[in-house]
């Protein structure tokens, strides 16, 4: 069982040694690592067609990997301190911003001095800032939405009208109706998968941790509240479950679920399914029931960061700053092809944000999404969001039993608590 | 004179001799045991990432504060005690009835019985990850016979996930087992199972007191080597549920405990050589108590 272990190290060794014998051939080609070849990996791949054709002697390298892939040969060529082995510029999960910071000091080029970040979103650049210092080009958001089947609902006695403004309480009570009438369930749920509870958390301004970045869980309001939302829908029992991933995007895009709550970049894999054609609406997320919820909020989102050995540091830069901190067509161009909402300001009063999109019968779903964005409560995510993350999902399956949520509440913290030292 | 002569010949020989072995034993040194070493030593520190400090025992103070690792630790044990003497008894069954001359395609059930150990680890958890999805086709066969009324959460309920785990390693590891006993079977003398045809023993006891005994020293290895495996156990949970271990930590492991504190977590590479050290202990407690039991009693 061992063995499988040994070759992929062996294999990611043999890649790690052609990628740096490529390097050395061509100079002036920029490497890049990123996940999804429908978002990320495109995106990036215009934004290079649009570099070269202005500076053709750069040329680019655009590896397209799996997310946990790009993270764990980040983290050992990190760890190894063969810096060699590493791209230009990789993509880097929000949530891990500050943990890649803060642990590998002096591995990312700081980039505070050579581009301008008062025209990004203020909540996108915190996140990247260490000891005032900016180390990253932020990219995409994951301002939240409600996708939800307007044929379903039409079926089950809702209009459009009826799904904005929702509270969580009222969600379910629509997702039995819904059941009752069409048969489908509301919503498909991932019980290895805190992405849920966090979206629910952070529309109330909440997080695992507090502003300074401490553990903040037994007197969290907003968490609690995220618990006993996804209690009640667990125990209403109007969700499909669904193992991982793929079986949870399987879920809408069959057509066995009525809507999703997720963030804005899943509209490409929405769109795809070009059979379900104007069958789609998009609302405002449901809000929970405690003060300072609202109907806003985020999930995921990633930003691009230069590796401070990269031979092609000042390129890779100057890339990053010509292309996504000036380029507002660019923004059009990605929000029109792939749904990707930026992160910079400017790109909002473009043409694409205005338009309408006939998939969604023709709604003005990205001006929506970016009036969202601007209300997206700012939290800390802290260093230590995974590990709180495998803390709240290892106790969601007794929330569906019946827990009693303050006790599922201490029994995270004490689980978190030894996690994070 | 002499005894010069021969020194000079035996430093020759000796020279020679590491020579040949020079570069297997700095091979050896460079990725073996420099690493060990080094994670012992990278055991006594802790901090985040590349930013790391003495801790003296920390780690392991840790260790039993951590209700994950407590967690990891208790799924590996389980996995081990419920998984291994299953996995071997039916190895051995299987191993007895196809080393029956008798039966027919004999051959079609030895490669059949075999061929999951050479399937891809990542390909067959994949595979099991669709068979047993909340309606794959497992739960629609047990649906459609009438076993159940519901689907059985096989990746969504804590319980099922374990049950599952086990269900596929013990298809994927039986046979590689199986081939080692049949193996053995071919060397134990046909005149012993004659001579206790005529006694008139009973081929329950013939199993019992002559095929068992003779194999002890194959049972004992293929017991260690599986004890090895599942404690280190990784790829299955790794894939059947996204490297997460879930659902509610059930069927995380120690080794991907390990991972997921270098990879996916804070890099805390000081705790999981500590961890490892872990695995490193439990190996060869349990070989040293496998290799007790079946020792020769004079």
């Amino acid at each position: 069982m061992n063995k499988m272990i040994l070759s992929r190290l062996a294999a990611g060794l043999f890649a790690g040694a052609s990628l740096l014998a490529s390097t050395a051939a061509f100079a002036g080609e920029v490497t890049v690592w990123c996940w999804d070849p429908n978002f990320n990996v495109a995106i990036m791949k215009e934004a290079a067609a649009r570099y070269t054709a202005k500076h053709p002697e750069t040329t680019f390298n655009i590896v397209d990997f799996a997310k946990a892939d790009v993270e764990q040969k980040l983290q050992t060529g990190l760890s190894s301190g063969t810096t060699d082995a590493l791209p230009d510029i990789v993509l880097i999960e929000d949530y891990g911003a500050q943990k890649y910071l803060q642990s590998f000091p002096g591995a990312f080029a700081e980039l505070s001095s050579k581009i301008d970040f008062s025209g990004f979103a203020p909540y996108k650049v915190e996140l990247m800032t260490l000891d005032g210092a900016v180390y990253g080009m932020p990219f995409d958001s994951g301002v939240t939405g409600l996708y939800y089947r307007k044929d379903y609902l039409e079926q089950a006695g809702f209009k459009p009208e009826d799904m904005q403004d929702l509270t969580w309480d009222r969600f379910i009570e629509i997702g039995k109706e819904v059941e009752a009438k069409t048969g489908k369930k509301m919503l498909g749920l991932d019980i290895n998968d805190a992405g849920f509870i966090r979206i629910l958390m952070q529309s109330a301004g909440g997080w695992y941790f507090d502003k300074d970045g401490n553990l903040s869980i037994a007197d969290n309001a907003a968490l609690k509240a995220a618990l006993e939302t996804t209690q009640k829908i667990l125990q209403a029992n109007v969700h499909k479950p669904s193992a991982g991933w793929t079986e949870w995007v399987n879920a809408f895009t069959s057509g066995d679920v009525a809507t999703v709550t997720t963030g804005v970049w899943i509209t490409g894999t929405v769109k795809a399914q070009a059979d379900q054609s104007g069958k789609w609406g998009v609302a405002p997320i449901p809000k929970l029931s405690i003060e300072g919820a609202g109907h806003a909020s985020n999930l995921g989102g990633s930003s691009w960061y230069v590796t401070a050995n990269s031979a092609e540091k000042d390129e890779a830069i100057d890339f990053l700053n010509e292309v996504y901190a000036k380029d507002v067509d660019f923004y059009q161009k990605i929000l029109a092809d792939r749904g990707a909402v930026g992160s910079l300001l400017a790109a909002r009063t473009g043409a694409a944000y205005s338009e309408a999109d006939a998939f969604f019968g023709g709604e003005k779903v990205w001006q929506n999404f970016s009036d969202w964005l601007a209300k997206v409560p700012a939290v800390n995510y802290g260093v230590f969001t995974n590990e709180v993350d495998t803390a709240v999902t290892a106790h969601l399956p007794s929330l569906g039993q019946g827990a009693n949520v303050d006790e599922v509440l201490k029994a995270i913290d004490s689980q978190a608590q030894g996690q994070i030292q | 004179m002499a005894s010069g002569k021969t020194g000079g010949l035996k430093r020759y020989h000796d020279l020679n001799g590491w020579l040949f072995i020079a570069p297997s034993v700095a091979l050896i040194g460079v990725f073996l045991v420099y690493p060990i070493f080094r994670s012992l030593y990278l055991s006594f520190f802790s901090g985040k990432g590349m930013m790391m400090k003495f801790a003296g025992f920390g780690n392991v103070v840790r260790l039993w504060n951590d209700p994950v690792f407590i967690q990891a630790l208790t799924n590996t044990v389980t996995f081990f005690v419920v998984q291994v003497p299953i996995m071997i008894l039916l190895a051995l069954m299987l191993a007895a009835v196809l080393n029956n001359e008798k039966l027919k395609f004999i051959g079609f059930f030895r490669t059949a019985i075999f061929l999951p150990c050479v399937a891809s680890l990542v390909a067959y958890s994949v595979l099991f990850k669709s068979m047993f999805s909340v309606d794959g086709v497992v739960n629609q066969a047990l649906m459609a016979i009438g076993l159940i009324g519901s689907p059985i959460g096989w990746l969504t309920e804590p319980f099922w996930a374990k049950v599952l785990v086990i269900l596929a390693i013990t298809w994927r590891w039986t046979g590689y087992n199986m081939i080692f006993y049949l193996a053995a079977l071919q060397n134990i003398d046909k005149s012993i199972y004659e001579a206790a045809k005529i006694d008139g023993v009973p081929a329950w006891a013939r199993f019992f007191y002559i095929t068992v005994p003779m194999l002890k020293p194959v049972i004992l290895f293929t017991t260690i080597i599986s004890t090895i495996g599942t404690i280190q156990l990784f790829d299955e949970v790794y894939n059947l549920t996204e490297g997460k271990g879930g659902p509610a930590n059930s069927t995380i492991t120690l080794s991907l405990y390990i991972y997921n504190l270098t990879f996916r977590f804070m890099p805390s590479f000081g705790y999981a050589a500590t961890i490892s050290y872990v695995i490193v202990i439990m190996v060869a407690l349990f070989s040293f108590l496998q290799f007790y039991a079946a020792r020769d009693r004079s």
